[in-house]
């Protein structure tokens, strides 16, 4: 894929008050891709209404070999404008989207020591309910350090190791047919680290090469429970 | 000349000891080492690129000098960093447990390169062992020509000291050490042990647990669990007879506790309070204060010390400040006291912290910061290391308990006081926690290693 045909925005307002935003040091900006819908394994549209709360819907974007977590948060309000800071710099979350911004999505990558879903076991999973690990409900828990998100405040750490939030992802919801797409990531620099940490794992998978390839139009949504044979209830 | 004929006389001495095994090596520093000086420079330098930046040296790739060789890098990229291990493969101590079970495979401790790490992480790994250090003329001996270095790191492990378990004559010790390991340091160990599992057609297979601050606190009661557990499955008339020194288990005691008497009654005899003073290696029997054990097969975990080189560097804290020959640094930024380009890190560090993978791999990292500001003349405030450990009870099906702590330190004694009040144990044993045992470990390969 020829990445330098996608135009880089930025959303962060600390990036947009800057005339020379090209150069921007100190802060992270989501860079654009093409939107992709997102879909349930027919390919159809998933709409809102029908995504649960129970767990996270795992989809891959903008690339195959980036896992994605696409989380209903329900009821539960989300914390719009935050500041957030991740090793690229400074950066603004601006909550989610859809009827009471319940629609959130985050790369599916621990920021600690890279715990992803994997088709054999995920140890990174949205535990609607709570768990031994979470310190409470609606949070992300990583198994393997103890690491804890909260996806209402932009996956900012609330518990463990995690340096830093995970990567978000930018949605885009559509009030008129209840659809949802992904228009853009935060954090290439880290997914290039994560390929390279997984790289025998990932040609395994997808082929060589093939994680590297731009999911286009459309995009799966899996829930964990199906897309991954074991997710420990750490 | 004459630090020739110095060097000459050390390598007869000391320095062939260190080079046929190092770190390791238990009892090393034995009267051979006593009159040793910590060496001098050959004069003939290693094969190494000129220092491109403030060189810094890290001893030893283990969990605390891989660590440090990468973030060093990492939080100050003009660091010229070269680490120093004698090991030409890797292979983890953390986690090898897991294989005496089969719920690993050998690859899983030992697939990790050095060179990847390396290149990954723009060092250099210099396959070398350690024969001396002059900290005047701030050079690094090495069997493979001299270092000089800005920053040194020296994280060289532990080392067994028989002698707290009675066992002094050099015979016996050496029978000991080679048909009974500990497997606490070297992966040589994990393999023997790991025959040992699959040889065991019935009996008593004891496993001793030493006093004082030894390696990986619940590491013998883990192994425990897992040989009961393996011998329950293949239906194997014999049990885990363990002689613990101390009165109580030392970690995650009611985890453990549940454990034996849930799953193990028949299989695992624990008593406490029965410190190993000494053994027959000939009629197999050990020997504590007042009883004796018949025994069929074993693995003798001795007690811990600082490792050797720390001694025979001549780095070793005074009996007040360490009763197990561990490095004599200061307790916030582990620099040699006085000296502000030697640190001592990982295993041989006197603190009371838990010799554990995770205290290393965290404690690396605050460390690397430490040397960058250092570097830059700078100091920064100091960071407990964290102790995320878990423990296998079971391997049918793969069930763990685990703890995660962190320490507190008081300013008017400069000492760790204990654990910090937002420590948690784990102790009910589940499926979930058994799988994230694998993830633990996985996670602190690809720290160290990868990019």
């Amino acid at each position: 894929m020829d990445r330098r045909r996608f135009v880089k925005v930025c959303t962060g307002s600390a990036a947009l008050a800057s005339a020379n935003w090209g150069r921007m040091a100190v802060a992270s900006d989501f860079e654009a891709f093409p939107a992709a819908k997102l879909t349930d394994r027919s390919g159809a549209p998933f709409k809102g209404t029908t995504i649960p709360t129970s767990e996270a819907l795992v989809f891959s974007y903008p690339l195959a070999g980036v896992p994605c977590f696409l989380i209903n948060l329900g009821d539960r309000p989300t914390k719009p404008n935050i500041a957030l800071k991740n090793e690229e710099g400074d950066y603004r979350w601006q909550g989610g989207v859809g009827p009471k911004g319940q629609f959130v999505a985050f790369v599916a990558i621990c920021t600690h020591q890279m715990s992803y879903p994997q088709p054999k076991v995920s140890y990174l999973r949205y535990a609607a309910s709570g768990s031994e690990l979470a310190g409470g409900p609606g949070r992300i828990v990583c198994c393997a350090h103890g690491s804890v998100y909260d996806p209402a405040d932009g996956a900012k750490v609330v518990i463990g190791p995690a340096p830093m939030p995970l990567m978000p992802v930018r949605l885009v919801y559509d009030p008129g047919t209840d659809e949802l797409s992904a228009d853009g990531i935060m954090g290439m620099a880290y997914i290039k680290r994560f390929f390279t940490t997984y790289k025998a794992d990932l040609i395994a998978r997808f082929g060589p090469g093939g994680y590297r390839q731009a999911v286009g139009e459309k995009t799966v949504c899996i829930p964990i429970s199906q897309y991954s044979g074991l997710v420990p209830t750490c | 000349m004459e630090e020739n004929n110095s060097r000459r006389h050390f390598m007869k001495t000391g320095g062939a000891l260190f080079a046929a095994g190092a770190a390791g090596l238990a009892g090393a520093a034995r009267s051979t080492m006593a009159n040793a000086a910590p060496a001098v420079a050959t004069h003939t330098m290693a094969a190494l690129p000129k220092a491109k930046g403030p060189r810094l040296v890290v001893v030893g790739g283990g969990t605390s000098g891989l660590t440090i060789a990468k973030y060093a890098k990492k939080e100050y990229p003009k660091f010229d960093v070269v680490l120093v291990e004698k090991r030409d493969m890797y292979s983890s101590c953390f986690s090898s447990n897991l294989w005496y079970a089969g719920l690993i495979n050998l690859e899983f401790l030992a697939d990790h390169s050095f060179l990847d790490a390396a290149v990954n992480n723009n060092y250099i790994y210099f396959n070398a062992t350690v024969t001396g250090l002059d900290r005047t003329s701030r050079t690094l001996s090495t069997n493979e020509g001299d270092i000089q270095y800005d920053f040194l790191v020296l994280a060289p492990g532990i080392s067994y000291d028989y002698d707290k378990i009675g066992v002094t004559d050099v015979d016996a010790m050496t029978a000991l050490r080679q048909i009974y390991p500990g497997g606490f340091i070297s992966p040589t160990e994990h393999v023997t042990i790991h025959r040992k599992v699959k040889e065991f057609e019935g009996g008593v297979f004891v496993q001793t647990v030493p006093s004082g601050n030894y390696r990986c606190l619940p590491g013998p009661y883990e192994r425990a669990c897992l040989l009961a557990s393996t011998f329950k499955k293949n239906k194997i008339k014999g049990k885990v007879l363990v002689l613990d020194a101390n009165p109580e288990i030392t970690i995650k005691k009611d985890g453990f506790h549940a454990a034996f008497n849930e799953l193990y009654r028949d299989y695992i005899e624990w008593l406490p309070s029965k410190a190993v003073t000494g053994v027959d290696v000939d009629r197999k029997i050990i020997k504590t204060e007042f009883d004796e054990y018949k025994f069929d097969d074993a693995a003798i975990y001795a007690n811990v010390r600082g490792s050797t080189l720390i001694e025979h560097l001549g780095l070793m804290a005074p009996s007040s400040k360490s009763n197990q020959k561990e490095a004599h640094i200061d307790t916030r930024f582990y620099n040699i006291i006085g000296d502000p380009h030697v640190y001592v890190t990982g295993d041989s560090r006197p603190h009371p912290y838990s010799k554990s993978a995770n205290t290393s791999n965290t404690e690396g990292h605050f460390i690397a910061k430490v040397l960058a500001a250092r570097a830059q003349g700078k100091e920064i405030s100091w960071v407990s290391p964290r102790t995320i450990c878990y423990s296998m009870v079971n391997a049918h099906p793969m069930e763990a308990i685990s703890v995660d702590a962190g320490y507190d330190y008081s300013t008017e004694k400069d000492i760790i006081t204990g654990f910090s009040k937002d420590t948690k144990t784990f102790e009910n044993r589940d499926a979930a926690k058994g799988e994230a045992t694998l993830e633990w470990a996985r996670g602190i390969y690809r720290d160290m290693f990868n990019a």
